[in-house]
């Protein structure tokens, strides 16, 4: 098959899913400022957008893993193709749009990552992937992040009600908190930018490397910056509406102080992990956050049941996205016939699941159900009594 | 080679940071609260069916929160005082999310302007 054509294909690919990110992930940063009425839903969407855009300028460490750490690069260059790289594309967002489906909790950052390993595995031998990175760089930071999230949103959200509880019953101004979520949302949306829109660039820059249109090693070009930047925001955009005509009912309990916390803290692990080069998913952080400052509520009790359910989800991404990836590098052996075959699946699936989207009733379980499920996971008390007794 | 020191930095960087901000706005809160001003959000409007705050709780909140700084114990220059220290915190929360951004992006960004 003509370079330029798959090259040109897996950008055109790659740029698709990173409209997809920033579409389905408006939620993580938005949906709370929106649900306590922190912000109007047209501006909070806006913000978000511009907010993305700005993110994706700021930081190239997370593209530096993907396109130059997980794929190992041998002295003539990486050593899978630009096939390869758009049939784990193809995995990653087929593998994205099924658990979409099927409501399943997943991530897509690490179905981008298993559809990647997946089909430089099979088209190139396990030689092709770099394990210690893989593991350092991604599987620990999936492992971790959400904890970490978890115990600093905990952290926080016990500070923030210790400080402002008042034993006297009047009123306490935590209504205050509110306009604080307006910088805090802010945050993660630009935190957002910093790490989802990377890992497009990423892509990119592996696919320019192994066409031997980019040398192995350098740095992201200009105008994949840009294109990657755009089309997150453009996404942020477009899903910020669908939030807006639905978002009413169904988001969990997320008093205003609780809701800053955790955004501050999902905003403060994102950035912190950008900064190192750790290509985290903003969902798993985000629900780590929303489960850690539950707790950190007074009376909370942790729902196991759900609380494994939704790991489970994460845990099956990698692997499952792995495979469709491997199984789409098998076809893409086949030669020229092979892509086409992938492609005309990828297509008839995103069709497919777009066209069952505009059938079914959109509600706030398909637009924010893996953060606010990550909410359930955690029991509050309503009008816990405080312990102490006022002064007389 | 896994690099645990880069976790343990994530950790206490992004504790650090977030405990701060938060704090720093709490207690702003605390002393908006304590000045007599407290904050209160009015009812938005929403393209659909979300109600935070309807005009009748605004009101009855607005009341609670007028009777209890008439019932305060604070002086006028005490009441300053909170104010003042109020908006000091809210600045220094303000200030510790841009100190932190520039902290974890600012070899890069001055890398970018550079660059230009």
């Amino acid at each position: 098959m003509d370079l330029t054509l798959i090259v040109v294909l897996v950008i055109a690919l790659a740029l698709f899913f990173d409209f997809t990110n920033g579409f389905h992930d408006t939620a993580n940063a938005m949906a709370t400022p929106i649900a306590t009425g922190a912000l109007r839903p047209k501006a909070a969407v806006t913000l978000a957008a511009i907010l993305n855009l700005v993110g994706a300028f700021l930081s190239t460490e997370v593209a530096k893993t993907i396109s130059g750490g997980i794929i190992r690069e041998g002295d003539g260059g990486v050593l899978i193709t630009p096939e390869l790289v758009f049939a784990g594309l193809i995995g990653a967002v087929v593998w994205n749009m099924i658990t979409w489906l099927l409501g399943l909790p997943s991530s897509s950052s690490h179905a981008l990552f298993g559809g990647l390993i997946g089909a430089a595995i099979v088209g190139a031998g396990l030689g092709a992937i770099d394990f210690p990175v893989v593991v350092s760089k991604v599987i620990l930071p999936a492992l971790l992040a959400p904890l970490t999230a978890g115990l600093v949103a905990y952290a926080a959200t016990k500070l923030a009600y210790a400080i402002t509880r008042r034993y006297d019953g009047k009123p306490d101004g935590r209504d205050g908190f509110r306009y604080a979520q307006i910088f805090s949302s802010s945050l993660v949306a630009l935190a957002h930018g910093t790490n989802d829109a990377q890992k497009t660039m990423g892509v990119i820059t592996l696919t320019l490397v192994a066409a031997n249109l980019q040398s192995p090693g350098s740095d992201v070009q200009w105008w994949v910056i840009v294109t990657c930047a755009v089309a997150i925001a453009l996404g942020t955009y477009m899903g910020g509406w669908r939030i807006i005509k639905t978002l009413g009912t169904g988001l969990t309990d997320v008093k205003p102080a609780q809701g800053f916390a955790a955004e501050t803290a999902t905003a403060a692990t994102i950035l912190a992990s950008s900064h190192v080069g750790f290509a985290l998913s903003t969902t798993q952080v985000a629900s780590g956050s929303v489960i850690g400052s539950g707790l950190g509520r007074r009376g909370s009790k942790v729902r196991w049941r759900t609380a494994g359910r939704i790991g489970v989800g994460w845990l099956l991404t990698l692997p499952a996205a792995g495979a469709v990836g491997a199984l789409a590098a098998l076809v893409a052996h086949l030669g020229v016939g092979g892509v086409i075959i992938d492609a005309v699946v990828g297509v008839v699936v995103i069709i497919g699941i777009f066209m069952w989207s505009r059938r079914s009733e959109v509600s706030h379980h398909n637009v924010v159900s893996e953060v606010a499920d990550s909410g359930r996971a955690v029991k509050i008390k309503r009008n816990p009594k405080p312990k102490r007794k006022a002064k007389k | 080679m896994i690099d645990w020191l880069d976790f343990l930095l994530v950790l206490v960087s992004a504790l650090v940071g977030a405990c701060v901000v938060v704090s720093a706005y709490a207690l702003g809160i605390r002393l908006l609260t304590l000045s007599g001003r407290t904050p209160l959000v009015t009812p938005a409007e929403f393209t659909d069916a979300i109600t935070i705050v309807t005009p009748a709780e605004i009101k009855a909140a607005a009341k609670r929160a007028a009777k209890a700084a008439k019932k305060s114990p604070l002086t006028e220059g005490q009441k300053r005082l909170a104010l003042i220290g109020a908006w000091g915190c809210f600045a220094l929360s303000a200030i510790a999310v841009l100190v932190g951004i520039y902290l974890i992006l600012g070899e890069h960004l001055t890398r970018l302007v550079g660059g230009a």
